[in-house]
């Protein structure tokens, strides 16, 4: 899952991720438990992960 | 009356919940898959986390924002805090929590004042209720006033946790208004199921009375006619409607209405746009076993480096955490040039809890950081343009558009009301 610079670390996709793979520290940052579900990308209030390619 | 509410936030809901009342046949178009924006829970490891807010009304059970709820028979209890502390060091000279500190109570301040200090203040707390002081920011007038660095540390604290602002950014109008709004409310309180139990509230609300809420439907565009907002457009769909509501702030409906702005007509609304600020923060959110607050109000901490303020939400409402776990939520005012340096901002707010929290255990469940376009306030505190735009039947509420003396969601409701005023009279 790619993280663009609109992310202000809100946090709101660690909530929404099954599979605790989001690390938020001033930002957000997918971990390798990350499997690219995209689950977390419409909770983004910025628009900030996108669609893997 | 047809009435569009874009952004199921806070302000949105709470406008479509009043005017859903009065009669209007009202639409709420949010582009997320959830609603409350800022103000509701999020799931997180079994703790109800929140997307912004701190699970408090500045105001409590009789606050601007209960009473609206109360107009608009949304039905929510809140549980009205017990106390707000301020931790301050042993030793006032020794400005350390590491080397001990005790909690004294928020109105006690003057405690650690000289007895003519102590004095002074004593008149400034009656004289300032009849003269209020203007044209000045608060850290500005408390010097002119009293040469005491305690002062400007609590004022900082109380201005960071309450607006995530100092105090030499803050009008002391504003301050005076917010001591005037606790005077006549009262202090702080917890809305039982945290902000979703004010957001669950609103949404039956709105649905009882005929209103509809889409959620994950981006509206790109409101359309003007005439000089009159006439409906907006959300994925492609044109939605016609009398009356428009943004809860975007102005900066971001702006741009929606963009294609209507004149350089010419518009121009002091468009120079108004460039000074509007949002304000940032970080919320350090902890588990912990034990309580480390100890009580349901807020613990001000003006001699740390960033942390300005604590809550413990389960003191009021034990069901925001699992079973036996406490939920404890630290706030820290970022100023604008730090916030390309949240890391280490992050890092002195963790530092902080170590001395603020000496021996005590607890877990960092989730640090979040709000600035931008996803900010505190989309308009710092005491600079908020009001509601109106530069066409007839568009309003903005919201934290963009707060009114005067309300901290946080009093602001906000305090500008819904007075959108509502005007829209109903």
């Amino acid at each position: 899952m790619k993280i663009n610079d609109n992310c202000v670390g809100c946090g709101q996709c660690a909530s929404f991720c099954k599979k605790g793979a989001i690390e938020v520290r001033g930002r957000a940052r997918a971990t390798d438990a990350c499997v690219e579900c995209g689950l977390c990308i419409p909770y983004c209030p910025v628009k900030a992960i996108e669609v893997p390619a | 009356m047809k009435t569009i509410v874009i952004g199921a936030g806070l302000g949105g809901l709470l406008s479509a919940a009043r005017l859903s009342k009065a009669g209007h046949e009202v639409e709420v178009f949010e582009r997320l898959p959830i609603t409350g924006g800022r103000f509701t829970n999020l799931n997180y490891k079994g703790f109800q986390l929140s997307s912004g807010a701190f699970h408090m009304l500045p105001n409590g059970p009789g606050g601007p924002l209960a009473r609206l709820l109360g107009e608009i028979g949304a039905d929510v209890h809140i549980i009205r805090s017990e106390m707000t502390t301020v931790r301050v060091p042993l030793k006032k000279g020794n400005p350390d929590y590491g080397k001990g500190f005790k909690d004294i109570s928020f109105s006690d301040f003057p405690s650690l004042l000289s007895y003519k200090d102590r004095m002074k203040i004593a008149l400034l707390i009656v004289s300032t209720r009849k003269n209020r002081p203007a044209g000045n920011t608060l850290q500005a007038w408390i010097k002119a006033q009293v040469n005491d660095e305690w002062l400007i540390k609590f004022a900082d604290s109380f201005c960071g946790w309450a607006l995530s602002l100092k105090s030499d950014e803050v009008p002391v109008e504003e301050v005076f208004e917010i001591i005037e709004n606790m005077y006549r409310f009262g202090g702080p309180g917890i809305p039982v199921g945290g902000c979703k139990g004010v957001i669950d509230a609103l949404e039956a609300a709105i649905l009882a009375n005929g209103g509809k809420i889409h959620t994950g439907q981006e509206v790109s565009k409101i359309m003007v006619e005439n000089g009159k907002a006439a409906g907006v457009l959300a994925e492609s769909k044109e939605h016609k409607a009398d009356l428009v509501i943004s809860n975007l702030g102005h900066a971001a409906t702006a741009l929606l209405f963009r294609e209507a702005l004149s350089e010419k007509i518009h121009a002091d609304y468009l120079k108004m746009l460039e000074t509007l600020k949002p304000s940032a923060g970080i919320k350090i959110c902890l588990a912990a076993d034990e309580p480390l607050v100890g009580h349901s109000g807020v613990l001000l901490t003006p001699y740390t480096r960033r942390i300005n303020g604590i809550n413990e939400v389960t003191q009021a409402d034990p069901k925001l955490a699992p079973p036996g776990k406490h939920l404890t939520m630290c706030h820290q005012y970022v100023a604008p040039e730090n916030v390309k340096n949240l890391e280490s901002e992050i890092q002195m707010g963790l530092e902080d809890l170590k001395e603020v929290f000496p021996g005590k255990k607890y877990e960092v469940l989730l640090i979040q950081s709000y600035h931008d376009e996803w900010p505190v306030n989309r308009a710092a505190s005491g600079t908020d343009p009001g509601n109106e735009t530069p066409f007839t039947g568009l309003y903005v509420v919201g934290d963009g558009a707060k009114g005067k003396g309300g901290i946080e969601v009093e602001g906000v409701a305090l500008g819904v009301s007075s959108a509502m005023k005007k829209i109903l009279g």
